[in-house]
């Protein structure tokens, strides 16, 4: 079976059975070993579970990487109230493509991931929040919740453990910010998906004011095989600061686009020039954004030597963030990308804090007017100061995502922002 | 560090390289505001929750990796805080640039212009010119029913009015709609906020000039304006406000903080009751009715006549009060019937059919006697008549054959025949009306606008005010000339100054002894309230 | 009732990744339309309520919110949640379900059935793009054109569904089938380019292909 392309390298854990509509049903997913990591993980103790997904090292994929097992290790171990856990199923970071996949082709993966989660952390509801465009994926979720209630995997006693787990599954109805964990909370709550002040972290007080986890739906799916194989098996993949395998979205400008399941650490131009089968003839690699449009550019020296692991990243300039890799031949008007980008964070600024609600749609216009010919010099000195304004001075951090990319782009293509400002021509499409 | 700790619940920090003690939970704006030194910023109101999204109060404060919202930061001991630092200054010139990237300069034809934070802290800390060349959004202006005008292109999006709405007025009728660069402030399409009892606060707090009262726009401008501290006299609430006066009329009445009794609020009804403080009929000058035909007077031939009338010995008196004269006028007015022999005073005072506690601070209500000063006037052992309208009760007093005295009440609902048949019938007062033409001595009064004095409010707290207008003509406070009057016909000291007026009414009511107007102070005190001794 | 399952000749772009020629599903797998099963009307397990804004062919602006097995769904939504703030985007769902859009009225009275303020319930749906705040044409046909789809010639891909159904961005085509507008990023970057018409994704589209996707919704529509 291929998915839409695979490759041998591939260490296919999470994308197992993708492509195969009998491994979204439950039988399908049991077939797989579905559900032994729950069945393991009710009979073990909550700090044995926490344990190891602590000693796996695995790490948030929604983009921040923070070790899931120290996240879930803040909660309360005293209950007194609800505990929630929040299942990031909002996918929109542009450039991300593979929670999707998750859940559309192994839904029962992500739930039980979920289930051991919150028998982990003590919560007693799940919300899985999905993103509202995702129709017909939320729809195959919402069926593999009904199977699984149906089962006895979730509800009131789940596998005769005593504990009662529900799960709901919720939808968005089109916000990007809701993908920041406490912009989800109050949507959830049936707010505006505005970010919240921390702290309070969600561990002391998150949805509806109660205990709260939040993890990535890739995150949580990688929580089974932890489970029955244990951190060591895991550990096996990866680096030492970045264990495991991670769901690769490649997009852009290569033969074989997709999502590759690698391990940690894979190199940036093995992956694009290997794996997704290089450029489009006669091309020439240019740029790649290498974990969402959150991150800053690489430029294509940088890719050369940059490894795929978070620490990898960041050595080279940027950010692992969700592994979303665009990748821009030298076809790419720079400027053209840049501003679409900062175009995609001035609509989504949910406004709140003045420097994101006010900073991406200035940035966006100074850079509409330097793709269309009518930009200065002084411009991009304003962009980069802009940028720096705009950067660790709000309450989230949509305002810097937004910032970053139009720093890095000057930095590392100033020519091409030179070019459309002395040309003073309006260039044409990429 | 520990011997900076004063006590469990103090803490001690550092702001600017001054050390200061305050209260643990104190935020770092509040320790600051304590050295005097005011953070700029715009979401935060301390009345209200603070989102901390303007971000304009970010501070460094050392150890931490990146500035703090200083609204929301609580103070820790030791805490080193910066506000001036190259960092912290930055961030305020820059969110200040952003404000700016779309906020008209229209302070010519703003309302807000002269008391606007926005050109303040621009003046202060903004760039000397703006780097923006793109075109600015334009929202246009919006009516928000009732008073409250929108000018949306103003508008900084602290989100003040709109936890006002759902936090203190609890009528969540104000929203934000929209997201990031196009979201507003708005209510429910047309639904507006009109009818809701506390909504003028909206426009106290606004920041900058986005809303703006209907009633004042384009009245004056706010450097011309004198703040002059006084009481609303609209109710018994005793809401601390200011007088804003230019050209010796009232412009309009704001709010003025003080926690126990309207926090950083009034309510409409009061707000919008100042008019009657500019009514040009006034009584001007002293007037004495010789046989039939009323003489103006100047003050010392009017007052020589009257007290030779009172030489004479009188009738029986009885007199009518108001209860929207200070503690010291009906003070006086008590003394001077005392002094006559003594006798019974009513005073009239109308009635809502119900309270309009502000939700969030139930404390504050539009309290259901409709003047400042009823309980004054209970004190002083004076007696409520009339109905809910605060007319009615004087009919017998108007045949009344003794001697009347009438002291501030415009006898409204009253004939022209009111006190014909009084021996004496004197009118103390600031409007002429019908039912006092036929008093033998009319003697002109300041309002309390124009006076100072004290009003106890609902709950027994006297308040001081102070005079925020001029009196016209040869008006003066009541207490003077009663106290005058009360004086001769006793042999006691004349009262030269409010203050000692007061003294003289705790003299005769023991619900205000040890109270003075330094104890009472700005905030108010409550009688018969043990008042903590200095050292003590 | 619904308008997806129905069976027809291959189409060479049937809405799923790939586009391969590796990959040998039907439609009906990619989208799992037999494990999602036909639609029950009260919703099924509560657990799978609020997930589920199914795509009514034919919308009625003045349909009540909420009678029979509407009124069923509503009761298990609440039931999902400690207060009944937290069912207002879900309800929304159901209210836009069947009316199509959310209009002032809507918003007024979900306020009501939720005991929240009518500005409130303003300043939710405002902050949400999905919630149609204007009536659209039958199909919304959303083009992604954030950067993956983008570098892939998204922007051709909307102009193509713009000219082909003669209208501007947001309009409702004369026959009253499409609106047509841009999207931000559909998380399927790999598929470039990514378009959303009402709850189904079609993937891999190009420029070309535009006429056929429109044949199909016309075809669909008759």
């Amino acid at each position: 079976m291929a998915y839409p392309y695979t490759h041998e390298k591939e260490v296919r854990l999470l994308s197992r059975g993708w492509g195969d509509p009998a491994s979204r049903t439950l039988e399908g997913w049991k077939a797989l070993g579905g559900y032994e990591g729950l069945r393991k993980a009710v009979e073990m103790s909550r700090d044995e579970v926490i344990g190891v997904v602590k000693d796996a090292g695995l790490r948030g994929r929604g983009g921040a990487g923070f070790p899931a097992g120290v996240k879930w290790s803040f909660m309360p171990k005293e209950k007194k109230g609800p505990h929630y856990l929040c299942c990031n199923a909002d996918e929109s970071e542009p450039g991300t493509f593979k929670d999707r996949e998750i859940m559309r082709w192994t839904p029962h993966q992500m739930i039980e991931g979920c289930l051991i989660a919150a028998y982990a952390i003590q919560a007693e509801h799940v919300y899985i929040y999905c993103r509202g465009e995702f129709f017909e994926t939320n729809e195959i979720v919402g069926r593999a919740v009904e199977e699984a209630y149906e089962a006895g995997l979730a509800g009131k006693d789940i596998l005769g453990s005593g504990v009662d787990i529900d799960v709901t599954v919720h939808v968005g109805a089109g916000a990007y910010i809701c993908g920041e964990e406490t912009g989800l909370m109050n949507s959830l709550e049936g707010r505006r998906g505005l970010p919240r002040v921390k702290p309070p972290f969600p561990a002391a007080s998150g949805l509806f004011g109660k205990p709260t986890t939040i993890n990535n739906v890739e995150t949580l799916s990688a929580v089974p095989h932890i489970v029955v194989n244990g951190a060591e098996w895991y550990r096996q993949w990866g680096t030492e600061k970045s264990p495991g395998t991670k769901l690769f979205c490649v997009s852009g400008h290569v033969k074989r686009p997709g999502n590759y399941e690698l391990p940690l650490g894979f190199p940036l131009k093995e992956l694009i020039h290997g794996v997704c089968g290089g450029l489009r003839e006669g091309r020439k690699l240019k740029a790649v954004v290498p974990g969402g449009s959150s991150v800053p550019f690489l430029n294509a020296a940088e890719c050369e030597t940059c490894s795929l692991s978070y620490e990898g990243v960041v050595e080279a300039g940027s950010m692992l963030g969700c592994a979303s890799v665009m990748v821009m031949d030298d076809s790419t008007n720079i400027v053209k990308q840049v501003r679409r980008t900062v175009d995609f964070f001035s609509h989504e600024s949910c406004g709140q804090c003045t420097p994101c609600r006010e900073g991406t749609t200035w940035l966006a216009r100074i850079l509409k007017r330097i793709e269309t010919g009518r930009g200065t010099e002084e411009d991009l000195e304003t962009l980069l100061d802009l940028g720096d304004q705009m950067t660790g001075t709000t309450i989230c951090v949509l305002s810097d995502s937004a910032a970053a990319p139009v720093r890095s782009s000057i930095e590392k293509f100033r020519d091409d922002y030179l070019a459309l400002i002395r040309r003073g021509e309006k260039v044409g499409a990429a | 560090m520990a011997e900076n700790s004063q006590t469990p619940e103090s803490v001690t920090l550092t702001i600017d390289g001054r050390a200061v003690t305050v209260p643990k939970g104190t935020t770092i704006l509040q320790a600051a505001e304590a050295l005097g030194n005011r953070i700029p910023h715009y979401c935060y109101h301390p009345g209200l929750s603070a989102p901390a999204q303007c971000r304009l109060c970010l501070v460094e404060v050392e150890g931490a990796p990146k500035l703090q919202p200083s609204c929301i930061t609580e103070v820790q001991d030791g805490q080193v805080v910066l506000t001036e630092s190259e960092e912290a200054t930055r961030q305020r010139t820059g969110v200040l640039e952003f404000y700016l990237a779309n906020h008209p300069l229209d302070c010519p034809i703003c309302d807000q212009s002269g008391e606007c934070k926005l050109q303040d802290y621009v003046h202060a800390e903004g760039r000397k010119h703006g780097r923006s060349r793109e075109p600015k959004r334009v929202f246009g202006r919006d009516d928000f029913g009732g008073d409250i005008l929108f000018y949306g292109d103003r508008c900084v999006m602290c989100t003040r009015c709109v936890r006002f709405m759902n936090e203190m007025a609890q009528d969540p009728r104000l929203t934000v709609v929209e997201r990031g660069n196009r979201s507003i402030i708005d209510t429910f399409f047309e639904e507006g906020v009109e009818g809701s009892p506390y909504a003028g606060n909206i426009v106290d707090i606004c920041p900058v000039g986005a809303l703006v009262s209907k009633d004042f726009l384009h009245k004056a401008r706010a450097w011309d304006l004198d703040h002059k501290p006084t009481i609303c006299p609209n109710c018994s609430q005793g809401c601390n406000i200011d007088l804003h006066v230019r050209d010796n009329r009232v412009q309009r009445l704001k709010p003025r903080a003080n926690l126990e009794v309207n926090q950083y609020w009034m309510c409409d009804y009061g707000r919008h009751r100042y008019e009657w403080m500019n009514r040009d009929d006034r009584i001007e000058s002293p007037v004495v009715n010789r046989s039939g035909q009323p003489v103006p007077s100047d003050w010392s031939e009017a007052l020589e006549a009257l007290h030779g009338r009172l030489e004479e010995g009188v009738r029986p008196v009885k007199a009518v009060a108001s209860p929207f004269a200070s503690n010291e006028d009906l003070a006086a007015l008590r003394h001077l019937v005392d002094a006559l022999g003594g006798g019974e005073i009513v005073y009239r005072l109308p009635r809502a059919d119900r309270e309009i506690p502000l939700p969030g601070f139930p404390r504050l209500s539009r309290r259901r006697d409709l003047a400042p000063n009823g309980r004054g006037a209970e004190i002083l052992g004076m007696e409520r008549v009339g109905d809910d309208e605060g007319a009615g009760g004087l009919d017998e007093l108007a045949h009344y054959t003794g001697t009347l005295v009438v002291l501030g009440d415009e006898l409204a609902d009253l004939e022209a025949d009111f006190g014909q048949q009084a021996a004496l019938y004197i009118y103390v007062g600031s409007h002429p009306s019908p039912a006092a033409s036929q008093a033998d001595y009319l003697l002109p009064a300041t309002t309390f606008a124009e006076q100072e004095g004290t009003f106890t409010n609902h709950e027994g707290r006297v308040q001081r005010f102070w005079p925020g207008l001029q009196a016209p003509g040869l008006a003066r406070p009541a207490w003077l000339v009663l106290g005058a009057l009360a004086a001769r016909m006793e042999g006691g000291g004349v009262p030269t100054s409010a203050a000692e007026a007061f003294v003289q009414a705790a003299e005769l009511a023991p619900e205000f002894q040890g109270l003075t107007y330094e104890s009472i102070g700005t905030r108010g005190a409550i009688i018969n309230e043990p008042v903590a001794l200095p050292g003590a | 009732m619904s308008d997806e399952t129905t069976e027809r000749a291959p189409f060479r772009n049937p809405g799923w990744a790939g586009n391969t020629g590796e990959f040998e599903l039907s439609e009906d797998e990619v989208r799992g339309r037999s494990y999602v099963g036909e639609h029950a009307p009260e919703g099924g397990h509560p657990s799978r309520v609020p997930t589920v804004p199914y795509m009514l062919p034919e919308k009625d602006p003045e349909a009540p919110l909420f009678e029979g097995p509407y009124a069923e769904r509503f009761e298990k939504i609440l039931s999902r949640y400690p207060n009944r703030r937290a069912a207002l985007l879900p309800t929304l769902n159901l209210a836009q379900e069947l009316r199509g859009r959310v209009s002032p009225e809507t918003m007024a009275e979900v306020a009501q059935l939720l005991g929240l303020s009518d500005a409130y319930v303003r300043g939710v749906a405002t902050f949400y793009t999905m919630y149609n705040k204007r009536p659209v044409g039958r199909y919304l046909i959303q083009v992604c054109t954030n950067v993956s789809c983008n570098l892939c010639g998204g922007d051709e891909v909307l102009a193509a569904f713009l000219e082909h159904t003669g209208t501007e961005a947001g309009e409702i085509s004369d026959d009253g089938l499409f609106t047509v507008m841009e999207v931000e990023c559909l998380a399927a970057c790999g598929f470039p380019t990514a378009v959303q018409i009402n709850s189904r994704y079609f993937e891999n589209v190009t420029p070309d292909d535009v006429p056929a996707v429109l044949d199909r919704l016309r075809e669909e529509a008759s």
